[in-house]
Formats: structure tokens, sequence, C-alpha cells
């Protein structure tokens, strides 16, 4: 029975944050059909962001984890430029294979980048503890405060953005553009406005999904947001892209599959059963698990 | 969208993302070239160039700074006193970002740039990437740290610095035998040729010694960040013992962490590649998880023998550090090669391969003193090294000095 717990809270720490990475994924592929693979690598960004500035909130007498705020202004800024720098114009002019490809490009781009910068180059760094040591005891397995905190943060965090997107103008004007983006102009909405405000929050997103990433695994490294970008888009697409309870759902059972793998069949073949599921799932239900076959409007 | 669409999107990504591994990786390939052995002759006033090959980016950069300072030190004292044989050495060094690829593209550009003698590379994974081509163009390799067993033959090329991991793994199963341990647990990297072959080793001196090895677990590759499930298993099957022969970066931020909060409280014990995992610590985390970490390695910086002291001093002097067990076997691989050339007389590849294999020679070291055997692997012992919490940083104590394996 322990065991079964210890699965579970492993694979719910790890879901959570393969889901808000996911949200990222969904919420931009959602409004711009976009699958923005730069995603993963904003996550490196909010790492390094949070390693430069703990210092900083330390000396000033806050807790480490408050640096996580200036980790979400700089991927959100990182974010929107990227939107403006390269998908706005390659979307104007090109086809979405186009922009594909120039998401691929920013990926590689943005750790490329970071590797030349001398602060930071090819080295992993290890960061300060984030949230305080230690947890509680239930039925012989020890919940660590960093992991409780992981898998509430993210919950708050999913439930928050899914009102916002259901209850405020803002979040309305974001579904009507992802709906049918000629007629959310008629109707009086910026567009481009909707689109920029996608990548801030979906950005700040992988800022906190950064917070909790290197709360429970303190190493950043350029390249840490590649394997991480990928299973949360597996994530997304399982859930059914584009649907952000789809995200959630998704990340929760990826980070659900790969605990219980290691756990009850092979430690060596986490992999191996993740992108299996995808598979599977893809087969049998191609629009993701809660994703509507819905014909092309031409 | 419909599902045609998504799923050539799909394709494209997956075919653009092993484009890209593709590019990067066969670039320096093309460039291979033979002509190794164009500096032969005699070596009086010529200028002797050594090859030094070490992952000085990526996640065991750690390793790369390591060498490159040792053999910069060693270069540096040889010259001083007058070079190798009236000529003056000098280091070209290639980074082989801890990828084995890179690797052999390092290789490739240094033997193009006619390089016959080379120091490298520092890990298993990337030494056995290049051993076979080392022997097709009779370039020698002296690897300061590659423990894998399979990495030196006889009548080859390849040669060591360090022990191999039939030592070092069965050293540590020595240790939990002599400790009084009988049954133990393994956490190893399935997909890394140095933890695969450190498994290996010791689950075979473990029944040699009668040590039920009770428990295995596996990571997919050394990427995994979360050992938590393995390390429950382990508490679960009640082993107060578990050999995880990983790396310092996986070892300081993950797994000791993990493995406790997991409730393993037992021994951790692994292999050098635990060295430098003091730099590789959370600040602020509780270092008390460390305790019970114990690991073998090549040597100790306090060791009081002469030869080490004025190693570590020299190195402390230059560079502000105290010098790593990869610094101290590669600043001893830049005197072997010394040695070597000396014999030979020359700096001819094959002359100095034949002086290496010489098992006669005898080489005093600063991580002692000894012969190569047959297939060129040092035969000496290894250190044994616990950590120790101090403050909010983490010391290294010396536990034990294994000369040789005790018998079953």
């Amino acid at each position: 029975m322990s065991t079964f717990i210890q699965t579970l809270i492993v694979g719910l720490r790890l879901g959570s944050i393969y889901a808000l990475v996911a949200l990222g994924y969904t919420m931009v592929y959602g409004i711009i059909r976009l699958i923005n693979f730069a995603h993963g690598d904003f996550i490196m960004v909010g790492g390094y962001t949070m390693i430069f500035t703990i210092p900083v909130v330390l000396a000033l007498g806050l807790p480490a984890w408050s640096s996580a705020l200036f980790a979400i202004l700089i991927c959100a800024v990182v974010g929107m430029s990227t939107e403006l720098v390269a998908y706005r114009p390659i979307r104007k002019r090109g086809t979405s294979m186009t922009a594909l490809i120039t998401a691929i490009a920013v990926s590689l781009l943005l750790e490329n980048l970071a590797q030349a910068i001398p602060a930071i180059g090819p080295n992993p760094v290890v960061t300060s503890q984030i949230f305080s040591t230690g947890g509680f005891s239930i039925s012989g397995v020890t919940m660590e405060w960093t992991t409780v905190l992981t898998i509430v943060i993210s919950a708050v965090v999913m439930v928050v953005l899914y009102q916002f997107t259901q209850k405020t103008r803002l979040g309305r004007a974001m579904r009507c553009v992802s709906e049918d983006k000629e007629a959310s102009i008629l109707m009086g909405i910026n567009v481009n406005n909707t689109i920029l405000l996608t990548f801030a929050i979906g950005s700040g997103l992988s800022a906190v999904a950064a917070l909790m990433y290197i709360a429970q695994y303190p190493k950043v490294y350029t390249t840490m947001g590649a394997m991480l970008g990928l299973k949360a888009f597996v994530a997304a697409v399982l859930g059914g892209i584009g649907i952000i309870p789809g995200a959630m759902l998704g990340g929760l059972i990826i980070g659900l599959v790969e605990s219980f793998t290691t756990s009850y069949v092979s430690s060596s073949m986490a992999d191996t059963f993740v992108f299996l599921i995808l598979i599977v799932v893809l087969v049998i239900k191609p629009a993701g698990i809660l994703g509507k076959n819905v014909g092309e409007k031409v | 969208m419909n599902k045609k669409k998504l799923a050539s999107l799909l394709l494209v990504a997956c075919m653009l993302v092993s484009l890209a591994a593709c590019g990067s990786s066969s670039s320096g390939a093309a460039t291979a070239t033979p002509a190794a052995s164009e500096d032969t002759g005699s070596t009086t006033g010529e200028v002797i160039t050594l090859g030094t090959i070490s992952p000085n980016t990526g996640s065991l950069a750690a390793y790369g700074a390591a060498v490159t300072t040792a053999v910069d030190l060693a270069v540096e004292e040889i010259n001083a006193a007058g070079g190798i044989n009236g000529s003056q050495v000098k280091v070209v060094n290639a980074d082989d970002q801890f990828d084995p690829t890179e690797c052999l593209n390092a290789f490739n550009s240094l033997v193009s740039q006619g390089i016959g003698l080379i120091v490298g590379s520092v890990t298993s994974g990337c030494t056995s990437a290049i051993t076979d081509a080392a022997n097709e163009e009779q370039v020698v390799l002296l690897t300061p740290s590659a423990t894998a067993d399979s990495i030196t033959t006889e009548d080859d090329y390849v040669f060591r610095a360090c022990y191999a991991d039939s030592f070092q793994g069965a050293i540590a199963a020595a240790y939990a035998k002599q400790s009084g341990y009988t049954e133990v647990g393994v956490v190893y990297c399935a997909s890394d040729t140095y933890s695969k072959g450190l498994y290996d080793s010791f689950n075979a001196a473990c029944e040699k010694y009668g040590i039920t090895v009770k428990a295995v677990e596996s990571s997919a590759s050394l990427d995994v960040q979360d050992y938590t499930n393995q390390f429950a298993s382990m508490a679960k099957s009640g082993v107060p013992f578990v050999y995880a022969p990983y790396y310092y970066d996986v070892i300081g931020p993950y797994i000791v962490t993990q493995a406790r909060a997991a409730g393993y409280k037992g021994i951790i014990m692994g292999a050098d590649g635990y060295d430098t995992t003091p730099d590789y610590v959370v600040k602020g985390a509780d270092l008390t998880a460390f305790n019970d970490v114990v690991y073998t390695n090549h040597y100790d910086p306090a060791d009081t023998d002469p030869k080490v002291q004025s190693f570590v001093k020299a190195y402390e002097a230059k560079f502000g550090s105290t010098p790593n067990a990869i610094s101290a076997l590669a600043y001893d691989a830049v005197y072997m090669y010394k040695q070597a050339i000396e014999k030979a007389g020359t700096t001819d590849p094959k002359a100095v391969r034949d002086a290496l294999a010489d098992t006669s020679a005898v080489y005093s070291g600063v991580t002692g003193t000894f012969s190569l055997d047959d297939v060129g692997t040092p035969a000496k012992g290894a250190s044994i090294i616990s950590f120790t919490p101090d403050g909010d940083k983490l010391t290294t104590k010396l536990v034990d000095v294994v000369k040789e394996l005790p018998a079953a």
C-alpha cells in the first residue's frame, strides 16, 4: 500500500508540472493553431532567471520562491517578443508549416543563445532550496512540503486559468479568437492583442512550472526544457490539444504513467510507455481524450 | 483541425528533431584524416604536441576543467624542468561535450592536426567511442579516468591511468562485506557504459563474497530526474546498503535527497563519479541526507604522501581550488607519457605505445606507484571516502585505503 501511495505522489507531482507546461502548449495552439516548440525552453529561461534573482530576493529578506515573480515577468516578455518578432510576421506571409518550423528554430535558438551567454554557459547549475525542507508522514510515506506545494499550486493555477477563460472578458475574447478569427474581428475583438496576451499568460505559466520544477529537481541547464517540453506536448496532444482541461488531464496521465511504470513494470521503461500511450490514444481517438472531431470549416 | 493535418505536423516535428540531431553530429566526422605518424624521428629541439580530449562543456563540465587545469600544471612543470628529451611540450585540447559522437569528432580533429599522443577522454561512454579509431589510426590513447573494463585490451593503442571498473565495483562489494552487510541493493543507469559496467562488476563480486543482491532498480537514461520510486523500492526490500553508480550531477541535486525522502536510510555507495559532488548540492538543503554516502576514489587530497602534497599545493597555488581525482589522474597521465617518451627516445606513436605496453615499467604518481598490466590498466589501490555535512557545505573524509582486493 505504501508503495502505491508513494508512486501516486511521485506521479502527481510529475504530472502537475507536465500539466502546467502543457497548458502553455494548448493555449497557444488553441488560439493560433501553432505548436510552440519553444515553450519548453521558456522554462529554461524561467529557471535561469530564478538562479540569478534568488540571491537578490534573499538579500532583500524575501523568501526564495518570490524570485518566481521575476521569472514570470521575464518569461512573459520573452514569450511576447517571440510572438512579435518571429511568429506574427511569419503567420502573415507563410503557411502553418513555416510557422511550425520557425517554432523549432526559436527553440534551438534559445538553447544555443543561453549557452553562448558567459554567465550561463553550458554547465548545469544547482539552485538553492526554494521551499522549506521537511514534510509529514502518511501511512509510512513521507510527503515533502515541496511536493505538497507543487501539487496544490498547479491545481490552483489550473482552476484560476480555467475560470479566467470562462468568466472574464479577456478570457472570452481568447476563446472567440480560437473559435473564429474573422468573426472575432467583426465583433470588435483586437485579435493581435488577444494573441499577444495568450503568449504572455502561456509563457508566464512556464515560469510557474519552472518554479515547481526546480523546487523539486534543483538542477538548471540549457537543454532542460527539451525533454520536459516534449513530454508536456505529448500530454497536451493526449488530452486533446487546444482544450484547457485536456492539458491538465493529459499532464496528470503522463506523470502517473511514468511513475507507475517505474514502480510496477520496469524502471528503465518509463519513457517507452509514455510515448506508447501517445500512439495508442492517437490511433483510437485522433483528437485526444477530450477532443472532438470537428470538420474543418471552409 | 483534422487528424491528417495533426499527424503530418507531428511527423514533420519528429523529422526536424532527428535532422537537427544529425546535423550537429555529422559535421566533424567528415574531417577524419589519417597521417598521424608523420612526426617520427628525433625529438630534440622540436616541440612535442600532446592532445587532450575532455568534456569542457555539458553536464560533466567540471571534469573537463579538472583535466585541462591538471594537464596545464604538469606540462608547465615539465617544460620548466627542461621538457621531455630536451623538447618543450605543447597541449592541444578538444571538447567532447560528454557526447560519444562529439568525442569522435574531437579525436578526428586532433588526429588531423598530426597529433599521435592523446590524453583522453574522461568518461567511459566517450572513450569507448574512440578506442577503435585510435587502433585504426595507430594513435596512442591514454585515458586518465575511463574505468569501463572494455576500454583497454591486449595489443592495442589504449592505456589508462586509473583502475578498471571490475576492480572498482569489487572494492565496493568488499567494503559492503567488511562492513557486515549481507543483503544489498543496486540502482543504476541501464543506458550508460560506466554505470552499467560498475553494476556488473559489483554484482559479480557480491556473488564471490557471498552477498545477496536483493533488489535491483534502474533508470532509463542519465537525464532522468526522479529516483524516488527506485529508492522507495530499496526501502521496501529492507536492504541497508545500496550501490548507486552515477555521476555527481545526479547524486548532488537528485538521488541522495530523494532517496532519504523516499524512506531509504541506509548506506548509499558510489564510485569515482561522486567526486566533486560537494559543488553540486542544493544551497540551504538538509545536508544530513549525505551522511552514510560513501564512494571509491583514486586518491585523497589530504594524503600526507609528499608527492600528493606537492601536487595539491602546486595546483591550489595555480588554480585556487583543491584538485579532484580526475585532475590527479590527468596529471599522472602526462607524467606517464613523459616516462614512456623518454624510454622510447621518440614521440613516434608506435614506439611510445610499445614503451607503455611494457608491463615492467613502474610509474610513481600522485595516485600511487603502479605498473600497467597486460591490457594497459594500472594495478593500484582505491581510497574509500565519505561525505560529512559541515554547516552549509559538504566535506569529504577518508574512510579506508584498499590496496588490493580481499580474498573471497
